[in-house]
């Protein structure tokens, strides 16, 4: 009714205005950050109907006899709205700047369709281009942390480069993948690392170095905004790839009518953002030890860490040239990438080239878009994490009395030494020279990766439209490792070094069709829809040649110099590891006089991993309901836009390739065959998410105030769970569909135009999310209720999940107490500790927040990113390691004070109230101690990003804009418990979180950016 | 009407199509099916498994409870060397067998190796017997007849009935191979063994040599059947193991040694104080064949080990005491011995004190296996042997630990046994006598010493420094077993239960096994 009464209103009034004899204003609106004017940009006469839009290079002109007084509000999706008083002016031009809270009017969904924001059923969040490169990092995804309610991104510490893992709203997942789907203009793509994988073990290993993940290769400066889905209704039309979610990538094509050329370059220096807290006054227990147990003694160790860590520069440079005519348009890019990590050694080359060209056909009725991407990375010395081959052992752990320079100086003998040349005061495996470390423990990995995407969409009518899409991601990896001779014996098998080689090639290829109608038909109901098709076809291939038995010719890293250590070749084939995903798909929206809307779709995959089991295939659905209040019901005035939404989906994860049909493999200790340990499982179902969320999105007093607030619930079905049935059963390995996790929780996100006039603008935002996330079952029927997600090792950190605890439960040592907790201190004055594995905790935040300012001023615009993490708690085997060296400040403390003041009690049930200090660190700590000793809150809250720009009053012929700007990230800790960032990961994937041994420092990065337009 | 018919076209298209090379997708092409192996492939690795995990099933461990090695690694404050079991060591040590030996003998059993090739089958059922006798002197009762035969729950057999059993299967193993060597079938196996060459006679002796082991292990628990199966290898037609030609040792084929890389590459495993005591004192000429001296400032140059359950503050203190020796006899690829020939002639010489039928001379039996082993471990010298043998005044030494800060690791001697046979000495002390040289014989072989320690209380040896099995286990009588690992509890809960409520004790390092009974030895 309101909106029917409005249109006639309107063309009455532009009549009358028009009668009047109007006043005019021209101008034109230009982005902050392009600099580029922009179309399409509604302008309107406050507190009237009477408005315009602006043309293709932005221009507009209005005229209306209320203008001289009145005010002009220009809006446009993804911006901030402005409003300029036009007090008797002409001319007006505007900038808008981009703002990624404002609930646009037109999102991105699965396949890449885009539809009205009313209409969909499902919370979706957007990120503009702006926000992905105002503050650069090395890896794109990890500009999102904070941004997004929901979305939690652990950063791997292996320096630069690294990968990063995404989880949209907890581990669903006790095996499998829990990391979204990546989809770049429609299409899915991977997001591989190479084929080191990732950790699990505490001392991490040499073969365990982090190569990157796909999505971090992308260049930020080609992308024009991403769309995350989060919850499985969101993206089921993607099936079983997307179970955990998809982040949506839509990348930047020429514009039609323009052409432009952008010049981006940047420069960010890193540095540490803190070390462990040392002691300098005691020395080393003996001339040979290796411990800093001793004697009172000067310490010369304070400057250690600054002869070991550098400045990190961060250097990138990119240029991207578009443009075209309505019929064709050209997007290229080039992007250059070179930093350097904070250690010594570690660097990242990267270059990223795109080519997208898109036309139109046969009276544009057919349209065709191709883009081509080739980017080569280089990552040298990426450091290890865990205990070997990770310099930070031997920099922290050495002696606090001795002088390291003469290591660092010469951290190797001249070759007249004989091959065992590496200068340092002992040889134990989990601690070399640093220097030797950085210098002759090498690794390099390379990755090109070629993506080509290609679509056709022929549009028969304006109300049917057959798309026919497809990409080939392909991948080449190669990961090197260069052991010299002179490396710990207990890391290489020979005297001579040692070589590793892996060569591994990815290939995704995915093809599908998409037919697209809305059902003709006049009436309150409107109808419309897709049907799909699609295939997902990828493998993995490779050789890797392993350590053998090291090298014949030392420090002569070929393969041909590279002894067997069994029976066979040292060269192994890798497992092709091909699956082929096969779906039809459909998805069909109804909408309700233009306010009630319901959309239902259905998904039915075929998976090769199937194959011999009796599940060939699966189908899942999902529903969901929207409601725009504020289109339906009389609501008071400040409340400008009020939607709820309630959606069901249930949705399958991929399953793993092969465990219906072990095999038996060779044996390279005998050349022989070992028989497969693995009982074939053949009943292997797919894991099974069923979520429903419901949330609702309100604007009030003209969208100044906008709120987003979701509340989600998923329990995951048929876990895939690997289990160890007992060894009377011959066999090591078992599978089962089994388990039960639970994911509930709830997001919020509310921006608000604090101030908004034409000299200042500020808007705040502020998002914030929990999860709680509950294992409801392993695999109760066969008696288990417990998982182990990392083993142990011999470490006292084990991540297990128990029924009734939560992903990534950190179990661990604890101390025996006595009746009234009293800790049971020895005779010699160690703690008592209990050998059992017990829970410890959990490092998950139990609250995520982050808090946004943008306050433009002028040509000024200030950014500032606040991000909190509350609750959660973390392991530091780093710190126990200090302690059992006694090389910490907290071990100087207690040997001042004469002893650790515990609440103890000796065997004889007498108080203790302090122990020995050497006896009491040398028990508690180190990779056997007592783990709870070294549990710390993970909260944090920190500056996570803050930009100043300004904005050159440069504008001419050649310069449209020119723009600079002063950047930081991770710039301050507000709130830090936790000796180190417990946001950095020592693995990507599922296992290793919440402990940190010997991880590199998180960095504090401040950055020089400059921006041209021309 | 129009989008049902495409949808329908796109559906069909994907069914008709496609999902016909999913079965080829989802086999491993690295990776050979059940089908496609011939049986004698899966011989190798179930004999280099026998060892599998060997640093925590065995080393840290058996090896120290029988008083010839000691981790000068602190691995954790309370572990298996001062008896506060670590359950995973103890997982291992239960496991590895049937993953890694049992698994592909039950795979050749099913592939038809009793029917096709019965010489292979006899060949499987001595390597089952030798592997899985291993793990029931570890732990008693444990599954054995049923092992395999279903996907969860197992029943445990008696230690009685997996004995007998042994018994059983050792009898067709040599049959089968007897009438392989009657019909003069050649060496097929010799591309495959790891002990023999592929000669069956010695597999035969090898076999004969393992009843009697067991005999003896049986004899204070069930007299009749050790003393018939102990006389039946005795009576066997191609004898037992006599020389060190005969001995069973494993090859490495992998480059590496376990001993080898514990002790050596991993500087985890040092020798052990008792062992060393008994060899000084003996001044016996295996000394610096078996261990090569500290390094440790102080002590350079001294045959000074570790004494089990010492407490190690860091392994740098206690890696450069004396080691096993890595350089001339514990080579990188120096073959792990499981049973040595010495070891069958003081078997015999103790047989010769029970009196059992074909036993020959205690003494006779005695000091030829003094001389086979002196043989073995190349003391060739006559004269250096028999003034060994006629040495009837050296005892053990004491025990002092010269890097210690304090006293607390010293012992004096414990035993006054001699060399030299005395025919008037009671058979107690004979017996001590022949464990005594037995065990020095069988070095480095740990699990077989501690299980005849344990029965015999022969030789005496250091008992643990410290104890922290909180009153479990009697520092005195020391270790009798290894507790289940709790992973049998989680997941083959009922079996194991059952188990433990026949064994007469406790689920700990305490209770002691069928065939540990607490009484005198004659």
């Amino acid at each position: 009714m309101k909106t029917t009464f409005r249109i006639p209103l309107t063309v009455f009034l532009l009549l009358v205005c028009a009668y009047a004899g109007a006043q005019t204003v021209t101008g034109k609106v230009t982005s902050i950050s392009e600099g580029s004017g922009m179309p399409g940009v509604s302008v309107l006469l406050k507190g009237t109907t009477i408005g315009t839009t602006t043309d293709a290079d932005g221009n507009y002109t209005l005229s209306n006899s209320g203008l001289p007084t009145g005010t002009l509000v220009f809006s446009f999706v993804g911006y901030g709205t402005e409003e300029v008083e036009v007090a008797n002016r002409t001319q007006i031009d505007v900038q808008m700047t981009e703002d990624i809270f404002s609930l646009g009017e037109v999102v991105v969904t699965a396949f890449g369709v885009k539809r009205s924001e009313k209409t969909v059923t499902y919370a979706t969040q957007q990120v503009s281009s702006d926000e992905l490169t105002r503050v650069k990092t090395d890896n794109m995804v990890n500009t999102l942390n904070g941004k997004i309610a929901g979305v939690t991104i652990t950063p791997s510490a292996s320096g630069v480069g690294g990968s990063s893992k995404v989880i949209l709203r907890g581990n669903r997942s006790f095996v499998g993948n829990n990391q979204p789907l990546y989809v770049i203009d429609g299409v899915p793509v991977t997001n591989a690392g190479n084929s080191n994988g990732q950790p699990n073990s505490p001392f991490g290993g040499s073969t365990n170095v982090d190569g990157g993940d796909a999505i971090s290769t992308l260049n930020p400066d080609d992308i024009e905004s991403i769309s995350v889905l989060k919850g499985a209704s969101a993206s089921a039309l993607y099936g079983s790839q997307a179970a955990n979610g998809v982040i949506l990538i839509t990348t930047k094509k020429g514009k039609e009518g323009q052409t432009q050329i952008n010049f981006n370059s940047s420069i960010i220096a890193s540095k540490a953002a803190y070390t462990p807290d040392f002691q300098n006054s005691y020395g080393r227990t003996t001339e040979t030890a290796s411990d800093s147990w001793g004697a009172a003694a000067a310490g010369t160790g304070d400057k250690n860490t600054d002869e070991f860590f550098r400045t990190g520069i961060n250097w990138t440079n990119s240029i991207s040239l578009s443009g075209g005519n309505e019929i064709a348009q050209t997007y290229f890019s080039y992007a250059n990438t070179k930093a350097t990590g904070i250690m010594p050694g570690n660097e990242m080359k990267r270059n990223n080239f795109m080519f997208r060209e898109s036309a139109k056909f046969f009276d544009k009725k057919l349209t065709v878009d191709g883009s081509i991407n080739y980017t080569s990375q280089e990552i040298d010395n990426s450091p290890a994490m865990g205990l070997y081959f990770n310099p930070l052992t031997g920099l922290y752990l050495f002696p606090r009395n001795e002088d390291i320079m003469p290591y660092k100086n010469q951290y190797e003998y001249a070759l007249e030494k004989g091959y065992d040349r590496q200068n340092w005061y002992n040889n134990e495996d989990i601690r070399q020279n640093p220097w030797w470390v950085v210098n002759r423990n090498l690794n390099e990995s390379i990755r090109k990766r070629y993506l080509m995407t290609g679509s056709a969409k022929w549009e028969f009518n304006k109300n049917l439209s057959l798309a026919l899409r497809g990409n080939i991601d392909h991948l080449e990896d190669s990961y090197e490792q260069d052991l010299f001779s002179g490396t710990v014996a207990a890391l290489v098998r020979s005297g001579s070094g040692q070589f590793i080689l892996n060569t591994q090639t990815t290939e995704q290829k995915y093809g599908d069709a998409l037919l697209t109608f809305t059902v003709p038909m006049e009436s309150a109901f409107k109808v419309d829809g897709l049907v799909g098709t699609s295939i997902t076809d990828s493998y993995v291939t490779g050789t890797s040649l392993g350590a053998g038995n090291g090298l014949k010719v030392p420090n002569l890293f070929i393969a041909q110099n590279t002894v067997p250590s069994g029976q066979v070749s040292n060269a192994s084939t890798m497992k092709l590891n091909h699956t082929q995903l096969q779906s039809v798909f459909g998805n069909v929206n109804v909408g309700y006089n233009e306010w009630l809307f319901l959309n239902a779709t259905a998904r039915n995959d075929w998976s090769s991993n199937l194959a011999f089991t009796s599940n060939g295939s699966f189908f899942y659905p999902a529903v969901g309901l929207s409601g725009v209040l504020t289109d339906a019901l009389d609501l008071p005035s400040v409340l400008t836009y009020a939607k709820v939404r309630v959606n069901y989906a249930e949705v399958g994860n991929t399953v793993p390739i092969y465990a219906p049909n072990p095999r038996n493999y060779l044996d390279p200790n005998t050349a022989a065959i070992v028989i497969s340990n693995v009982l074939p499982f053949a009943t292997l179902k797919p894991e099974r998410t069923k979520t429903y969320e419901i949330g609702t999105d309100l604007k009030f007093f003209d969208n100044r105030l906008s709120v987003m607030f979701n509340y989600y619930k998923s329990n995951t079905f048929n876990q895939f769970v690997r289990l160890t049935p007992s060894a009377a059963t011959l066999h090591e390995v078992g599978y089962i569909n089994a388990g039960e996790i639970e994911n509930k929780g709830f997001e919020f996100q509310v921006g608000y135009d604090v101030v908004s006039n034409d000299k200042i603008k500020w808007n705040t935002a502020l998002n914030g999310s929990r999860n709680v996330n509950t294992i409801i079952d392993v695999a109760s029927d066969r008696n288990i209720n417990s998982f182990v997600l990392t083993p142990s090792n011999n470490t006292n950190y084990q991540s297990e999940m128990h029924v009734g605890g939560s992903y990534g439960d950190i179990y661990g040592y604890k101390a025996n107490r006595d009746a009234q907790g009293r800790i049971i201190v020895n005779n010699d004055g160690s703690p008592s500790k209990n050998n059992a594995f017990q829970y410890i905790g959990n490092p998950t935040p139990k609250f995520a927040a982050g808090w946004t300012n943008t306050v433009s001023y002028g040509k000024f615009t200030l950014n500032v990113l606040v991000d909190g993490k509350f609750g959660g708690h973390v392991l530091s085997l780093t710190q126990a390691y200090l302690d059992q060296y006694g090389v910490s400040e907290v071990t100087e403390d207690a040997r001042a004070q004469g002893g650790v003041k515990v609440n103890g009690v000796d065997a004889d049930g007498q108080a203790v109230e302090g122990a020995d200090p050497e006896a009491w660190y040398k028990a508690a700590g180190g990779r056997n101690g007592i783990s709870e000793f070294y549990m710390y809150d993970a909260t944090v809250v920190r500056l996570r990003e803050a930009s100043l720009g300004y904005t050159l009053p440069i504008s001419n012929n050649v310069i449209k804009s020119m723009r600079v700007s002063l950047t930081g990230r991770n710039l301050m800790y507000f709130y830090k418990k936790a000796p180190y960032d417990p946001e950095l990961t020592m693995s990507t994937g599922n296992g290793l979180s919440g402990v940190d041994i010997f991880n590199q420092p998180a960095t504090r990065n401040i950055g020089f950016m400059v921006n041209v337009t021309l | 009407m129009k989008t049902k018919y495409i949808l329908g076209i796109l559906a069909a298209a994907v069914l008709v199509s496609c999902t016909d090379n999913f079965e080829d997708y989802n086999t491993d092409t690295t990776g050979l099916g059940d089908n496609e192996i011939v049986i004698e492939q899966m011989f190798k690795p179930m004999q280099h498994e026998l060892f599998h995990d060997y640093q925590t099933a065995q080393n840290l461990g058996a090896d120290a409870y029988a008083g010839y090695m000691m981790s000068p690694t602190p691995f954790q404050a309370q572990y298996n060397l001062n008896y506060a079991f670590v359950d995973g060591w103890n997982n291992n040590a239960f496991k590895g067998m049937y993953n890694y030996v049992l698994l592909p003998i039950d795979k050749a059993g099913k592939s038809g190796a009793r029917e096709k090739a019965p010489d292979l089958w006899a060949i499987a059922l001595i390597l089952k017997v030798e592997a899985m006798h291993r793990v029931t002197d570890k732990f008693g009762a444990i599954p054995y007849s049923k092992a395999g035969a279903t996907p969860t729950l197992v029943p445990y057999d008696d230690q009685k009935d997996i004995y007998n059993q042994f018994f059983a299967e050792l009898d067709t193993a040599v049959s089968n191979l007897e009438t392989f060597l009657a019909n003069d079938g050649g060496t097929p196996f010799q591309s495959e063994d790891l002990f023999f060459n592929g000669d069956y006679a010695k597999w035969i002796k090898f076999a004969n040599s393992l009843r009697l082991r067991l005999a003896m292990h049986i004899v204070k628990a069930d007299a009749a059947t050790a003393k018939r199966e102990g006389e039946k290898a005795m009576a066997q037609p191609r004898g037992l193991m006599a020389t060190p030609a005969d001995d069973a040792a494993r090859a490495v084929t992998n480059g590496t040694s376990d001993l080898y890389m514990i002790s050596h590459d991993w500087d985890d495993n040092r020798i052990n104080a008792s062992i060393l005591s008994y060899l000084i004192g003996f001044n016996d000429p295996r000394l610096s064949i078996y261990a090569q001296p500290a390094t440790k400032p102080g002590m350079a140059g001294e045959y000074i080990g570790i004494r089990i359950g010492t407490a190690i503050p860091a392994k740098d203190d206690y890696k450069t005491y004396a080691s096993i020796n890595t350089t001339t006899t514990f080579t990188q690829t120096k073959a792990q011995q499981l049973m040595c020939a010495a070891e069958s002639w003081f078997l015999r010489a103790e047989a010769s004190l029970r009196g059992w039928q074909g036993a020959g001379d205690a003494k006779t039996n005695y000091e030829t296996g003094v001389r086979v082993s002196m043989q073995q471990w190349g003391v060739v010298d006559g004269a250096t042997v028999d003034a060994y043998l006629a040495d009837d005044e050296s005892t053990q030494v004491g025990y002092v630990d010269k890097g210690a800060k304090t006293d607390v690791n010293d012992s004096a001697p414990i035993s006054t046994i001699t060399i030299a046979w005395d025919e008037t000495s009671s058979n107690e002390v004979k017996l001590e006598r022949i464990m005594t040289q037995k065990w020095i014989a069988m070095f480095p072989e740990g699990m077989e010493a501690w299980t005849e320690f344990r029965r015999t209380g022969y030789p005496k040896l250091f008992p643990v420094v410290n104890n922290l099995s909180n009153g479990t286990i009697d520092t005195d009588i020391q270790v009798r077993r290894l507790a289940y690992p709790t992973a049998e509890y989680s997941t083959n809960g009922p079996s194991v239960q059952d188990a433990v409520s026949r064994m007469g004790g406790a689920d700990n390092g305490g209770t002691r096994l069928w065939w540990d009974v607490d009484k005198a030895n004659f």
